[in-house]
């Protein structure tokens, strides 16, 4: 290998680090991407586990893609299709189901068979929720101020987030305050009483956390599927066709177009600094890259407590990322199926198939799913989001075959006693069982099945503790504390050491921001 | 109408008599008038067996406002504050416990019995949590500004909290506005490592609240329990001759004011004409009239219940159905033919004269809790207990001790139907039970038992689903969030209509403070009205 120096070499080639490469990359710097496994994608990968079967081994649903990234890197010219998932069926123990549908009309005749009073109430809550969601969004897509810094352009920044806030008046900005605070039970009692609605909701603010629906703070969550825009729609679920490794191979596709080098199985061992700044990385194999700036993907413990001597940093730093919580609570069963389920609550293949599958029939059950795993077990009846992309892009799995991507919570990294094969497939099978109280045809369909525990999504992802978001989005790790007090513009203590990972504002999911937003704050600083 | 008033204060709870006192010393024309025979609302003492006097709901101050205390001159009313040198015990599970002393080197002393560690970090996280916990006290003092701040004055309240954030120094700065939305357990997880500490703690963060230690927001419950000063806890305050005394005083100093009080009268409606208030109306037909009203009962009670429907705006009165009011404790009350003998205690009853808090682990809390949250009564409880008359012999007859139980947790709404006298027991077996495995022998030692379910608590001290501080103490329904954002400035939609009670900032707790913020803002009105 020649020794060149890089402008900037990005370690991972996760969505995150493949975003934030490209926007270097596209405003002149010379980028190399360095991959520690064979896949780039980092979590949002497709892979063929099992011959004909497509996977969407971890990161299975696309909700938060930034629409100016696909814009700007012109994803779709580079492949990228998002189809749209367009329900979300859950299955309830009595027979009975309730479908949230794309189409609003046939939805609301849906709730009203709930209740006449949900019906209504959905109706004015969706409006609330979007006018939440507006307001929130410029934060989502700007670099934290630091509350604590006294520079003239932070002030500004405060004073402009002040005026915003204000701008909204009190009744949303009162709405806001209760959203960012309450849990997502209270929050939806006040709203709704059919349980399997509530459930349904309250699960996508518990997704990726380590908190139940009764937790204060997992109600702003429900706010992030209103901020999922698809084609400038809000609300709207989407699945790539090929997977979610097709959105990877489109940002990737991208970033090379634009004069980007991508190595893969290039594992960085360390980063090397010089004089209190980053120089270069050293790779496992001995090689070593020098680069003017060093920009990491990874989970701020890797990046930081893994990658640099704790001497290389300030103590207090340190400290800060040393108490980052990171503890994973989810798990991720994929099957392929050599035929398409059927829910005895809705038999047949219909549409509901084609949308996301909840089992979350009341908010009590999600509670009991968190008390096993607050204690240190996996749930005995977990909460699964469950979605067939065969269904939509047939090319997943061979003719008439389907694959189906289960994610599964709660599975405690810490595991009592800790997981070994045993666990795993113990948890695999309730995984199953649960699933067949629903669908029983299930278990006799299974032509492979694919288990990974929070300990497999560490190994294999490089997600510490398996956590999915790279640090848990709860109210004191989020905004100017993401990932540590101070550090939360994507610069680090090392100067020309910058982070991109979900780790930082805004966080976690299939979104891009963190790599595009730490490329804005790089640039700024380094203009080529 | 025969009289009228400057001011008719709704229910002599503490904070209604701190905020008559104010008022009636600013010259208005006060009454205040109380449903029961007694004054005091939750802070009373009550005779509950012959001989044997019970703090029967709130047992010990929290925080009780400085400038009260000086400013009425309680003193010359009979209030004595006691300080136990001993805070804390937490008797633990075999034998031991865990005492937390007011002087900082013994408790250090006492916690490396548990974990060295935790005994050197103990000093350190004062040191770490000084600044928030000094930030809070200006922010309980303060009257919430309006969101968004719309009058000047709002903004300069926003201006001065931010300016003493600043004024902390960086670290310190982001260190506070990080630890506020913590859960207790996380908080302590930074922290300690020895699970009696951290029982101990965390249960700081939860009582009171409907919620576990693993909640956002118990973190800011637990700073309120910390003392910015070297001895770390806040020091168990206790009222000699119990809870009622300080009512009674507050009392004394309102009516040394000129304030009238009438006990035994029940406010039915609150009258408006025009959108604003003009008296109250009592439940025999006696009408009061007065140019403003303040409530000292809990938002819940004074709109739904006191103030005429047709006053308020629906969505205005959607929000106060959603106030949060699930009360989560109950009281027991104890006489004892002798002094409980805990583990490890013989030979030094000073162990015993402040809190006696069972929660040994920060999971028993939250198991405590999961047992509440499908509504069942924890089958483990947290309790807090004092037994005041080992150091106040007024409150039992000699050789005998009367003991004050605080149960969490023990839902309003219980799963397995509503509470009755079979339930009433036995929570009160269960609560014996869990004591006895602290205690052996304190079983046979009980001559009398009294027991309030939440269910009670409501009926005899009005307290809206048994919850004591009027609203949960959860971070969406604090500062200018409480009660609701209409009312945070204890003003309230209706003209001349007041909230003073623990409904409003800054909460729960026999402290005063939202008596003394209420006053204030009343008194500020009338200057703005002249």
């Amino acid at each position: 290998m020649k020794c060149k120096d890089y402008d900037a070499v990005i370690v991972g080639g996760g969505h995150n680090g493949l975003v934030n490469a490209a926007y270097l990359a596209r405003a002149g710097l010379d980028v190399l991407v360095l991959e520690r496994r064979p896949v780039l994608g980092g979590a949002a990968v497709t892979e063929e586990i099992h011959p004909g079967f497509q996977y969407s081994v971890c990161s299975y649903v696309v909700s938060l893609l930034r629409p100016e990234i696909i814009q700007d890197l012109e994803l779709a010219r580079h492949g990228l299709e998002i189809l749209p998932l367009e329900s979300t069926f859950t299955p309830l123990p009595n027979d009975d189901y309730l479908v949230r549908w794309a189409d609003h009309d046939q939805t609301r005749r849906e709730l009203y068979r709930h209740s006449p009073r949900d019906a209504e109430a959905y109706d004015e809550f969706g409006k609330l929720m979007v006018q939440l969601a507006m307001a929130v969004k410029p934060i989502l897509g700007m670099a934290p101020p630091d509350p604590g810094s006294m520079r003239p352009g932070n002030l500004a920044k405060m004073a402009r987030l002040g005026r915003h806030f204000r701008g909204l008046g009190s009744e949303k900005l009162a709405a806001l305050v209760k959203l960012m605070t309450m849990s997502s039970a209270d929050y939806l009692d006040e709203w709704f009483e059919t349980e399997a609605l509530k459930a349904t909701m309250a699960a996508s603010g518990i997704i990726g956390t380590f908190l139940g629906p009764r937790s204060p703070g997992t109600a702003y969550v429900l706010l992030h599927h209103y901020i999922g825009e698809i084609d400038g729609a809000f609300r709207a679920w989407g699945f790539a066709r090929g997977g979610t490794g097709a959105v990877s191979e489109a940002i990737a596709s991208a970033a090379r177009g634009l004069g980007t080098e991508i190595r893969t199985e290039a594992s960085v061992e360390r980063i090397l600094s010089k004089d209190g700044r980053a120089v270069g990385v050293a790779l496992e194999s001995g090689e070593e890259i020098r680069a003017r700036l060093v920009v990491s993907g990874l989970d701020p413990k890797r990046t930081f407590l893994g990658l640099l001597e704790p001497d290389e940093l300030p103590p207090e730093f340190v400290d800060s990322i040393r108490r980052f919580r990171m503890r994973g609570s989810s798990g991720k069963v994929n099957l392929a199926l050599a035929e398409l389920p059927h829910f005895t609550a809705l038999p047949g293949v219909g549409p509901h198939l084609r949308g996301a599958m909840s089992i979350s029939p009341s908010v009590e059950y999600l509670e009991r799913a968190y008390d096993d795993a607050k204690y240190g077990e996996f749930s005995r009846r977990p909460y699964m989001d469950i979605v067939i992309p065969s269904m939509i892009d047939p090319s997943m799995a061979p003719p008439g075959k389907h694959v189906m991507s289960i994610f599964v919570q709660y599975a405690p990294y810490a595991l009592n006693g800790g997981w070994d094969d045993e666990r795993r497939e113990a948890f695999g099978d309730t995984v199953i069982d649960t699933l067949c109280r629903y669908a029983p045809n299930v278990r006799d369909a299974i032509i492979h099945r694919q288990v990974l525990t929070p300990a497999d999504m560490e190994e294999t992802f490089g997600l510490t503790e398996g956590n999915i978001f790279h640090g848990e989005l709860s109210l004191h790790q989020l905004f100017f504390l993401r990932p540590a007090p101070a550090w939360a513009n994507y610069r680090t203590p090392l100067a020309n050491l910058y982070q991109c990972g979900s780790g930082t504002h805004p966080g976690g999911g299939v979104c891009g921001a963190p790599g595009r937003l730490a490329a804005q704050q790089i640039l700024k600083e380094h203009r080529p | 109408m025969s009289e009228r008033y400057d001011a008719v204060l709704v229910g002599a709870g503490h904070n209604g008599l701190v905020c008559a006192a104010y008022l009636a010393r600013a010259g208005l024309s006060v009454l205040v008038l109380e449903r029961r025979e007694m004054v005091g609302g939750a802070a009373v003492t009550e005779e509950l067996f012959p001989g044997f006097r019970f703090d029967s709901c709130a047992h010990r101050l929290g925080h009780l406002d400085r400038r009260v205390v000086r400013d009425l001159g309680l003193a010359g009313y009979g209030l004595q504050v006691r300080r136990p040198d001993l805070a804390v015990l937490a008797p633990l599970p075999g034998g031991d416990h865990l005492a937390i002393w007011r002087d900082p080197e013994v408790t250090a002393e006492e916690i490396r019995r548990h974990s060295p560690d935790d005994a050197l970090r103990w000093p350190r996280f004062r040191a770490a949590m000084a600044p928030a916990v000094r930030f809070l006290g200006h922010v309980a003092a303060a009257t919430p500004p309006e969101l968004p701040p719309a009058a000047s004055r709002d903004l300069l309240t926003f201006m001065q909290l931010g300016l003493r954030l600043r004024r902390m120094g960086r670290r310190e700065l982001t260190e506070v506005l990080r630890v506020l939305p913590m859960s207790a357990a996380e908080l302590l997880d930074e922290w300690f490592e020895s699970e009696p500490l951290r029982g101990l703690l965390a249960a700081m963060g939860v009582t009171g609240l409907f919620m576990g230690p693993r909640a956002a927001g118990t973190a800011y419950l637990l700073l309120g329990g910390l003392s910015p000063e070297a001895e770390v806890l806040r020091p168990t305050e206790l009222v000699a001759g119990g809870m009622g005394r300080l009512t009674e005083a507050l009392a004394g100093a309102a009516v040394a004011s000129g304030a009238r009080i009438r006990t035994g009268v029940d406010v039915e409606r609150i009258r408006t004409r025009d959108a604003k208030v003009t008296g109250v109306v009592l439940s025999d037909g006696e009408e009061v009239g007065a140019a403003r009203v303040v409530s000292n009962v809990d938002p819940k009670r004074t709109f739904l219940g006191l103030v005429e429907p047709t006053e308020l705006d629906p969505e205005f009165v959607r929000k106060v159905k959603n106030i949060r009011t699930r009360g989560a404790f109950a009281k027991v009350h104890l006489a004892l033919a002798e002094l409980p003998r805990f583990d490890g205690t013989a030979g030094r009853p000073e162990l015993l004269e402040g809190l006696i808090r069972i929660s040994p682990s920060l999971d028993y809390l939250e198991r405590a809790y999961d047992d509440a949250k499908y509504g069942g009564v924890s089958r483990s409880p947290y309790l807090e207990v004092v037994i005041p008359s080992l150091t106040d012999p007024t409150l039992a007859p000699p050789g005998q001790h009367a003991m004050s139980v605080y149960v969490q947790y023990a839902p309003y709404e219980l799963e397995e139907g509503s509470w009755n006298d079979h339930r009433r027991e036995s929570l009160g077996d269960r609560v014996v039970g869990t004591l006895s495995a602290y205690a052996p022998g304190i079983d046979e030692a009980i001559l009398d038992r009294h027991v309030l379910t939440p269910a009670d608590l409501e009926d005899v001290y009005g307290l809206t689903g048994g919850c004591a501080s009027h609203g949960e103490m959860a971070l969406d329904q604090l500062f200018f969030m409480r009660p609701v954002p209409e009312c945070a400035q204890y003003r309230t939609p209706v003209r001349d209509l007041y909230l003073c009670g623990a409904g409003t900032h800054p909460g729960g707790g026999v402290s005063g403070t939202a008596g003394y913020n209420a006053a204030r803002e009343v008194l500020r009105a009338g200057k703005r009205a002249e």
